[in-house]
């Protein structure tokens, strides 16, 4: 591997404010133009160290793309390059999405804008259908008994977290536990 | 509300969740169910800032605490969302060889689904203070349809959103 230029904290910074800041359409698309960046043009990174960085970005707690950066930043530069890519990646989305924010409650009163609003807030629900469907995709099993085994346990497991939470309001904290320790003690039939 | 409980609810939402509208549940119940902070519609609009701009989807969270404490709360909303990213750090050097385990996989498996499960319960009542009639409806089938079935950018869909409300609104 001869990496084009040796990588630094500012320059591993630069890159993510660049594209993090100029890719729209969420992780999975932020991901992919920074491999094309990291792993195809500058070769900071193998293509072995960017997947493990991705999988344990999915088992991290939060935002998945937010876990990616720090781990891909602590990966080539260490604990400054997992904060300098963090931050490059979210402050100044975070403060574009706060004037958006506030340029809402200012047009609460404006018919047009409402309008346009209006427009995306049922496209927004839309997109958590398709965000649900995302998450529940990987887990769907093929038309095979162990593929069955496999889709009646994300109906059961996500079937009962919908209705305990749905119906019986329980907390979504104790929900997340019980379906974890159902996970462990069940194990994935593709395993089995 | 206190910034300090501010953080520390959006951080319980954020840790406890393992995308970035995955934390939705926690936060509605949090803000909207438990301490009516906000309504339903004024998380549908923090959802909708976090989601018009580029960066990851769990933006929303820095909206959500804008709408409760102005921007000191959307820095406590920033903290708290950037904060569960650096656990992949010890994870990386400690637990990244364990990943593969069966039963740990199958665990995560579990948390996912009974995320999903939680997703949906969240997204029916904010999909109904979305509906507004057939328009809204169309809407969301075409934004979902698009999303599941095509590459095409997210921007474009929001785009494509807001010129069809003003349309809609035009001809009414």
């Amino acid at each position: 591997m001869n990496p084009q230029s040796s990588p630094s904290v500012k320059k591993l910074t630069e890159i993510f404010f660049r594209v993090g800041n100029t890719t729209f359409g969420g992780g999975y698309v932020t991901i992919g133009m920074l491999g094309r960046e990291l792993v195809d043009t500058r070769r900071w990174i193998s293509p072995e160290k960017f997947d493990l960085a991705f999988a344990l970005a999915r088992v991290t707690p939060g935002t998945n793309l937010i876990a990616f950066c720090a781990a891909v930043g602590a990966l080539i530069c260490g604990v400054a390059g997992a904060i300098g890519a963090v931050l490059a990646l979210t402050a100044p989305s975070s403060a574009l999405a706060v004037l958006i924010a506030y340029g809402f409650e200012r047009w609460q009163g404006n018919r047009i804008a409402m309008a346009a609003i209006g427009g995306t807030v049922a496209a927004v629900a839309g997109m958590m259908w398709a965000t649900i469907w995302v998450i529940l995709k990987p887990h769907v099993g093929r038309m095979t008994i162990k593929g069955m085994i496999r889709n009646l346990q994300v109906v059961l497991i996500t079937g009962a977290a919908f209705v305990a939470s749905r119906f019986f309001q329980i907390t979504p904290l104790p929900i997340i536990l019980v379906g974890t320790l159902i996970g462990f003690l069940w194990k994935d039939a593709k395993d089995s | 509300m206190n910034l300090l409980v501010l953080y520390l609810l959006l951080l319980k939402a954020s840790v406890t969740s393992f995308s970035g509208l995955g934390s939705l549940p926690m936060v509605r119940n949090d803000f909207v169910v438990e301490r009516q902070l906000l309504t339903d519609h004024e998380l549908n609009m923090a959802v909708v800032a976090g989601r018009t701009g580029p960066g990851p989807f769990g933006l929303y969270l820095v909206c959500v605490a804008y709408e409760v404490r102005g921007i000191p709360g959307a820095f406590m909303g920033f903290l708290a969302l950037i904060t569960p990213a650096f656990l992949v750090i010890p994870l990386i050097r400690w637990i990244g060889k364990r990943a593969d385990i069966p039963r740990v996989r199958s665990a995560i498996r579990g948390l996912l689904l009974a995320s999903a499960g939680l997703l949906i319960s969240s997204s029916v009542p904010l999909t109904m203070d979305a509906f507004t009639g057939a328009f809204s409806a169309i809407l969301m089938a075409a934004s979902f349809g698009i999303l599941t079935f095509t590459r095409i950018d997210s921007a474009w869909l929001m785009l494509g959103a807001a010129g069809a409300g003003l349309a809609a609104s035009l001809f009414h």
